[in-house]
Order: C-alpha cells, then sequence, then structure tokens
C-alpha cells in the first residue's frame, strides 16, 4: 500500500493529469466561464430574467430580479454578501497548481491527496451554495407586501414558484470542473488496466524525478 | 473518399437550391397571396417597415406599422401631450417655448449617401415656422429650431439632402422681410419677400443650426426636394402665386400659364455666407440673389405646381402642375447645360428665370390635380391625383407612358412608396394619404378621420390591400425597413448626467432656498421616495424626479391632484417638473402609469403649510425607509 502510494504514474497518466490541471486553471483562475445558471421566465417576462454564477461574482439581471424579490421580501442579492467568492478562485487555482505538482512529480500520493480535497472542498462549496438558496427562500421579511410561504428554489433542475418558471442548470465551468474530477478515478481505473507499466515506471521514477 | 465528396458537394448544391427557391417563393408569396394575407402581421411577430406620419394639425408624428397598417405609437413634437408630460417637463417646456400648437406636415428621415440611415426624423412646423429633430434612438423629440427669423409658413420644409447637410424651409405666405414691419397687404410687391432658408445639421448629433437665407420674390413657396447623385448639392422649392396676390388667390394666383420652381445651389450659398457676402436681418444671415449670383435659379413649370421630386437617379426632376392633367420632367443635365451656356429667359427680382423647353425632358399625362410623385427600385413612379382620386404608375423614361392606375378613397394627397424618395427605393409599398374617408369608416360623426389605403407595388399592377382611418392629419410621410432602426428600451443609468439626478436611496431629500423648494426624487417598484414633502404656501416647488429602473417598459408616472401637473419618467431618466403650492393643507400625488403588482399603492402627500411655518432648509425620509431602499437598490 505505502509502496503503491509513494508510487508514480506511468507517462500517460501523468499527462491526463496535466490535462485536469489545464483544465482547472483557466476555469477558476479567470473567472470568465459561469458555474451555474438560473433562468426565469414568467408570462411578463417571455425573454426571461438570469442569473450567472461565476466562481468570484454573480452577473446577470441582478437588479431586475431584485426588485421583483422585494415584493416577497427576500433578501436583495448582492454578490459582496458572498464571502465563497473572496477565496473561490485561489483555492480552486491551488488544486490546479497542485494537479501540475502531481504531474510534475508523479507522484501518485500527491495525486490522490489533491484529488480527496477537491472533492471535498467542492462538496463544501455545492452545500454552501444549497444553504444559501434556502436563507433566501427561509429569511423572508415579515413586512413583505405578498406574503409566502417559506420556499426551497431549485438546487438543480426545473421548479414553478408563483408566476415564475425557474431552471437551475450547471454552467460550462461545473462541466469542466465535473470532467477535470473524473480525470482522477479514471486514471487509477487505467493504472489497474495496465499494471505492469505502473510497477516499471515505479522502479525507473527516482531517475525520472 | 472522391465518391464521399462528389455526393456532399451534390447534397450542398441540392440544399442551396431548396433555399433558393424558398427565397422565391416567399417573395412571390408576398405578392401573390390573398391581400388578407399580405397585411396580416401574427400576433407577437413584428412589421417589416417603421412608417413615420405627419399628424399635420394636430402637431405631432404617428407611428404605423407596415403592412399591418398597426397604429403602435404616436410622438409628441409640436403640441403638449400631458399624458407623457411633454410640455409640462421644464426641458419639453423650454422646447416648446410657449406654442401649443403646430401644424405638421413633412417627416424627413436623415439620409446617408441618399438613402435613410434611422438616426433621425425631422418635420416642420409650417405657421410657426419650426423645425423639430427626434431621436429615432428613443422616439423623442430632442430640438426644435425655429421660429426661423424671416420666413413666414414654413411649408417647403424639412425634405433633407443626401448626407443630411442641411434641411430647407421657404415662406409658403410670404411677408415682409423683417417681419416686425409696419406694412399694409396691398403693399404686397413692394415690401413682401419670401425667404428659402437653409438650415445645417451637425453630421454627429444632428443639431440644427441657422446656415443662409435667401431674399426671393413674394411668390408662394410650397414643396422641395433635395437632389441626389448628378444633381447632390441642389435643392429644388416649386412656386405658385407667381401673380403675387395678396388678396382673393383662388383666383388671382390661378392665371399665370406658369409659376416656378426655384432651384438653390446651397453649397453656393453656404459659401457666399462663409464669404461674408449676407446682411444680417432678424438675426440670419441672408443673400440676395440681385446682388450674389449663382445661388439661385427658377425654372418656369406650368400651373401652380404643388409637389416637386427627384428621381432616385438624380437625373430627373417632376413636378405637377395642379391645375394641368401632366407631369413635366426636367432634366437635370439640361439644367445645369442652360446654367453653364448663360442661356436665361429674364430674372425675376434679381433670380435668372432658365427657358423652359430647353430644359423640359418631357410631359408625362398621368391625370387630373396631380400632386406628388414617388418611386420603385424598377424604373416606375407613382403620382398621387387629388381630382381623379386615383395614384397613376409612370414608366420614367421614354416613351413616358402611363401603365397602370388606381382607385384611392378619396382625395389623395400625399402619397408615400416604401423609401420611395431615397435613392434606392423597396418597390414593394405605396400608401395613399387621403384627405376625405366620407363613407369608408363607422360613423363616427361630423368630424371623419383622415383615411388611407396600402398599395402592393410588387406586382404588374397595383394592388389595394388594406385601408385604414387615422386622427387628424396626415399629410406626407415616410416609410423606412425596420432593421434600420434599433432603438434603446431603457435609459441606461450609469449614462444619467443630469445635474438634478440621483441614484441612491441616500440622495434622496428635500431643500429649501427661499422660496423656492428642490424635491430630488426616486421611483422604484413599487414607491417615491421621499413621499411626504412638506412646503409653504406660495413655494415654487421643482420635483426632480428620477426612475431608478432598469427593466423594459417600467416607465413610472408622477402626478399631481387638482393641478395640470403629470409627468412620465422612463426607466433610467430624470425629470423635472414646477409645481407652486398654492393652497395651504394636502395635495396627493401618485404614480399615473400603471407599473406594477403594486401600482395603487405607490402615492405621496404634499403637506402645504401656511407661508412663514418654519420648516428645516434640508429634509430627508426616514433613515429606515432609506436603508430599506437602498438594500434592493445595493446589488449593482
Amino acid at each position: 500500500m505505502t509502496r503503491y502510494l509513494f508510487g508514480s504514474f506511468a507517462p500517460a497518466q501523468r499527462q491526463l493529469i496535466v490535462v485536469a490541471a489545464v483544465l482547472l486553471l483557466p476555469v477558476f483562475f479567470l473567472p470568465m466561464l459561469p458555474i451555474w445558471h438560473l433562468y426565469m421566465v414568467a408570462p411578463q417576462y417571455p425573454e426571461g430574467l438570469t442569473l450567472h454564477i461565476y466562481s468570484n461574482t454573480i452577473r446577470g439581471d441582478l437588479d431586475k430580479i431584485n426588485i421583483l424579490n422585494h415584493y416577497v421580501g427576500m433578501k436583495a442579492i448582492t454578490p459582496g454578501d458572498f464571502g465563497e467568492f473572496s477565496y473561490m478562485p485561489q483555492a480552486l487555482t491551488l488544486f490546479g497548481v497542485a494537479a501540475l505538482a502531481a504531474a510534475l512529480f508523479g507522484r501518485r500520493w500527491l495525486a490522490i491527496a489533491g484529488w480527496l480535497a477537491f472533492t471535498g472542498f467542492a462538496a463544501v462549496m455545492f452545500n454552501s451554495y444549497v444553504q444559501w438558496l434556502y436563507r433566501y427562500g427561509h429569511d423572508l421579511d415579515p413586512r413583505a407586501a405578498i406574503k409566502l410561504q417559506t420556499f426551497m428554489p431549485p438546487v438543480i433542475g426545473f421548479q414553478k414558484m408563483a408566476n415564475f418558471k425557474v431552471w437551475s442548470i450547471p454552467g460550462i465551468g461545473t462541466w469542466i470542473l465535473g470532467f477535470a474530477w473524473l480525470l482522477g478515478p479514471a486514471i487509477l481505473w487505467l493504472e489497474r488496466k495496465a499494471p505492469a507499466a505502473t510497477d516499471e515506471d515505479a522502479a525507473e521514477a527516482p531517475d525520472a524525478a | 473518399m472522391r465518391r464521399w465528396m462528389v455526393w456532399s458537394l451534390a447534397g450542398a448544391l441540392a440544399l442551396a437550391a431548396i433555399a433558393q427557391s424558398q427565397g422565391c417563393s416567399q417573395r412571390m408569396a408576398g405578392a401573390s397571396g390573398s391581400a388578407a394575407q399580405r397585411v396580416y402581421v401574427k400576433p407577437g411577430e413584428h412589421d417589416a417597415y417603421y412608417a413615420f406620419l405627419s399628424g399635420g394639425h394636430h402637431g405631432n408624428i404617428y407611428v404605423y406599422g407596415m403592412p399591418s397598417c398597426r397604429h403602435i405609437t404616436t410622438i409628441p413634437v409640436f403640441t403638449p401631450e400631458p399624458a407623457v408630460g411633454y410640455g409640462v417637463d421644464e426641458e419639453s417646456k423650454e422646447m416648446l417655448k410657449g406654442f401649443t400648437w403646430g401644424d405638421a406636415h413633412h417627416p424627413g428621415l436623415s439620409e446617408t449617401d441618399g438613402d435613410y440611415d434611422g438616426r433621425w426624423l425631422f418635420i416642420n412646423d409650417m405657421p410657426n415656422a419650426r423645425i423639430a429633430r427626434i431621436d429615432l434612438k428613443d422616439f423623442k423629440t430632442r430640438q426644435i429650431f425655429g421660429p426661423i427669423p424671416n420666413l413666414s409658413a414654413a411649408h417647403a420644409c424639412p425634405f433633407p439632402t443626401p448626407n443630411t447637410e442641411y434641411v430647407f424651409a421657404a415662406s409658403r405666405f410670404s411677408a415682409p422681410v423683417p417681419l416686425d414691419r409696419v406694412v399694409r397687404a396691398a403693399d404686397y410687391q413692394k415690401e413682401f419677400r419670401g425667404i428659402i432658408a437653409g438650415i445645417k445639421v451637425d453630421p454627429q448629433d444632428g443639431t440644427m443650426a441657422m446656415g443662409f437665407e435667401i431674399l426671393m420674390p413674394p411668390f408662394n413657396y410650397d414643396l422641395a426636394d433635395a437632389g441626389k447623385g448628378p444633381s447632390h448639392g441642389w435643392e429644388f422649392f416649386t412656386c405658385y402665386n407667381s401673380e403675387m396676390a395678396y388678396d382673393s388667390l383662388e383666383l388671382k394666383a390661378s392665371q399665370n400659364e406658369m409659376d416656378y420652381i426655384a432651384a438653390v445651389d446651397w453649397r453656393a450659398a453656404q459659401k457666399a455666407v462663409d464669404e461674408g457676402r449676407a446682411r444680417m436681418i432678424g438675426g440670419a444671415p441672408v443673400l440676395d440673389p440681385a446682388e450674389v449670383k449663382g445661388i439661385v435659379y427658377l425654372f418656369p413649370v406650368p400651373k401652380s405646381p404643388h409637389g416637386v421630386d427627384v428621381d432616385p437617379s438624380g437625373q430627373y426632376v417632376c413636378a405637377a402642375g395642379k391645375l394641368q392633367a401632366e407631369v413635366s420632367v426636367y432634366s437635370f443635365e439640361k439644367f445645369r447645360a442652360a446654367i453653364d451656356a448663360g442661356r436665361f429667359d429674364g430674372e425675376k427680382m434679381g433670380v435668372p428665370v432658365l427657358p423652359y423647353e430647353t430644359i423640359l425632358e418631357a410631359k408625362v399625362p398621368v391625370g387630373l390635380g396631380p400632386l406628388h410623385t414617388q418611386f420603385d427600385d424598377r424604373g416606375f413612379a407613382y403620382t398621387s391625383l387629388f381630382l381623379d382620386s386615383q395614384i397613376a404608375k409612370w414608366k420614367v423614361g421614354a416613351p413616358w407612358e402611363v401603365v397602370d392606375k388606381i382607385d384611392v378613397y378619396y382625395s389623395i394627397g400625399h402619397l408615400m412608396a416604401s423609401e420611395g424618395d431615397t435613392r434606392h427605393p423597396t418597390g414593394e409599398y405605396v400608401v395613399a394619404l387621403d384627405k376625405l374617408s366620407k363613407d369608408r369608416y363607422l360613423n363616427v360623426g361630423p368630424t371623419h378621420p383622415e383615411g388611407a389605403q396600402l398599395i402592393d407595388l410588387r406586382g404588374p399592377k397595383m394592388e389595394l390591400l388594406y385601408d385604414f382611418p387615422t386622427y387628424l392629419e396626415p399629410h406626407y410621410a415616410q416609410m423606412i425597413r425596420a432593421e434600420k432602426l434599433k432603438p434603446i428600451t431603457v435609459y441606461p443609468l450609469a449614462e444619467n448626467t443630469k445635474p438634478h439626478a440621483i441614484k441612491r436611496a441616500e440622495d434622496a431629500r428635500i431643500e429649501r432656498k427661499g422660496r423656492r423648494v428642490d424635491v430630488y426624487m426616486l421611483a422604484i417598484r413599487t414607491h417615491f421616495t421621499p413621499d411626504v414633502i412638506r412646503v409653504n404656501q406660495g413655494d415654487d416647488v421643482y420635483f426632480h424626479v428620477t426612475n431608478l429602473e432598469q427593466d423594459d417598459d417600467i416607465a413610472h408616472g408622477f402626478g399631481i391632484n387638482w393641478s395640470s401637473k403629470n409627468m412620465q419618467i422612463e426607466p433610467g431618466e430624470t425629470k423635472t417638473m414646477h409645481w407652486k403650492a398654492e393652497k395651504v393643507g394636502i395635495t396627493p400625488f401618485y404614480c399615473s402609469n400603471f407599473c406594477s403588482a403594486l401600482h395603487q399603492e405607490m402615492q405621496g402627500y404634499l403637506e402645504v403649510a401656511p407661508a412663514g411655518t418654519p420648516i428645516a432648509a434640508i429634509q430627508r425620509p426616514d433613515p429606515a425607509r432609506v436603508a430599506e431602499v437602498a438594500a434592493v437598490l445595493s446589488a449593482e
């Protein structure tokens, strides 16, 4: 087991880790790719209202949505309220760097640790997203003009809310992120398929490093 | 591999052929379905053209969609429109200069290279000699130029030049120059003069400014059109009453066989002004053609002409003598040659007259009462016939023959073909703008609506598609392909630089200085902030209302009870309205433009205290309220 963890990858697997790193870095380092979308359509908004969540901010029809939400006493959605935006790009860049290091040094333990930390981080972030949705749907101002039952906005998928149809869909950033994440188990599975190559590489590894 | 390539090539060709035939069949369907199909625009779909119809003595512009003939909106121009606060808020009040009436005749779209560019729409107010510019970014009147000095009744106006270098105006009712002289009408020939004015248009922002004026014989200048292509640089004006009658014009002004077209070389006129050869009269540089040669010429037109229209090539100038059954077509080339050869047939008050026969190209026997001519893209002209209540279609060029006629209902004045006065008419439609509607619509009593017909030009024969009434009284109109206009739907708040705009709840306040009170108010669904305002009797209160919405179609109104004060503020806009606190007591105000679910709650109170009651110099709304509003606004 120890030998396995401290062993290193075959060049093919190392290349895949580089791929994972390359995928991770631009997504989070450059906050260009949205990680989540909320689309809202109402009879008087046939063109739809949108919220695009990025690793460091929220864009889209924030002002329009906040004005509509104030009728039901929902707290205004303000990018400054989200502490996550202040560390998410840096944290995820760090995972990219870790993957790059794993590829460079070829050490299996580094890759696995990085992958596990990444998984944990993604779970925490997803949970925090769910918590935010919960809070927006539950912390309603009791003085609001329109009094709604508290509600849970759709975490993913479709939901009808009052006169709005709401779709919650992962963005391209999340798809890329998911692909990078899947590369972890994929690499281990590929190694299992060709164990001979792995041992051989493990023996040569010190020289290679 | 090769076979694969051959097959895909064949497939691509087949697809292209299908696409081609689809395109063809669509165009044919447009010209061949039933009339109902050709004017039907499905719910939720848009028309292919914007049509701008002048509102005549209603003083505004009607916007229609074509081919559905649906009235989309009305743009207030020369007449106050309290519904939106036009002429009520300080800026538009200032623009109207106290006038509450105008007679708007001839909309003119701005052009680039002789084609509509969709930037501005100009329109004249004949009686008060004004020209307005409507910005087609927001369909709002942005400038009213005039009353133009020395000029009386701007009918031949504005008829922009091919690059919107100038808009023009000319006196329909000649008058003493300057206008404030004390003279008798009987001294008409001696004391009265016509004026042709060239108004410069700023190429960047469309701002109009005085260019030049030309002192003309006291005829009645009627209509105008700009030269284009080879005739670019010239503006042509018809005139009647070359008899120079000042009374009983009906008879006395209909005696001469020939009246005139005045052709103005506007570049030469501007050059003369720039060289200091004009005299300043009434604040305008006036050129006297007796002293300054080469700026204007007259050429004879039979029998009291009305319209003058230059064909798309810019080669032919068509004028219709309204008491004659022919359109006279003049060759610009021959006109130019006659000037160069100095072949003049005398002069009128210093303006050289060119001989009729030498510059005439053709006479087209169109029918009775010809008034105006428009063009298509296939070399045909369309002339309205007032007396015959018809449109005549004729070939521009030999054998100069009428090829088709269609009845209209009734007594057509102007007609408007799709982009039909540009260098590239689209040749799809013409709209007949009729002076009488008589029995065509449900009877609404003696004040009949005006009538209009949409006519399809795409087939070999003109075909009547639709009959639609309009409110008083379109004269001329313009029709432009819809895709050439890209209007905004909200005013971006970031670009609102109005000095009295407020963009944060914290800035909402009431400031007093002596008897002047400035209320800095914001409007957003669904409240005004501040909404309780304390003032003293006799105060002049200025409400500066900023609509902080950035959502389509969420306009707010601001109306004050027991007053004539109301305005509409569009998303992102700031408007200022004055209200005098005349009576002690409570006066409610409210949102007069339905905005949203809690529109009924959008209201407030003005508390008017007896004069002299102490009131703080700055009042601010309740901080808790400000915080609530600020919370909604803070996202951006």
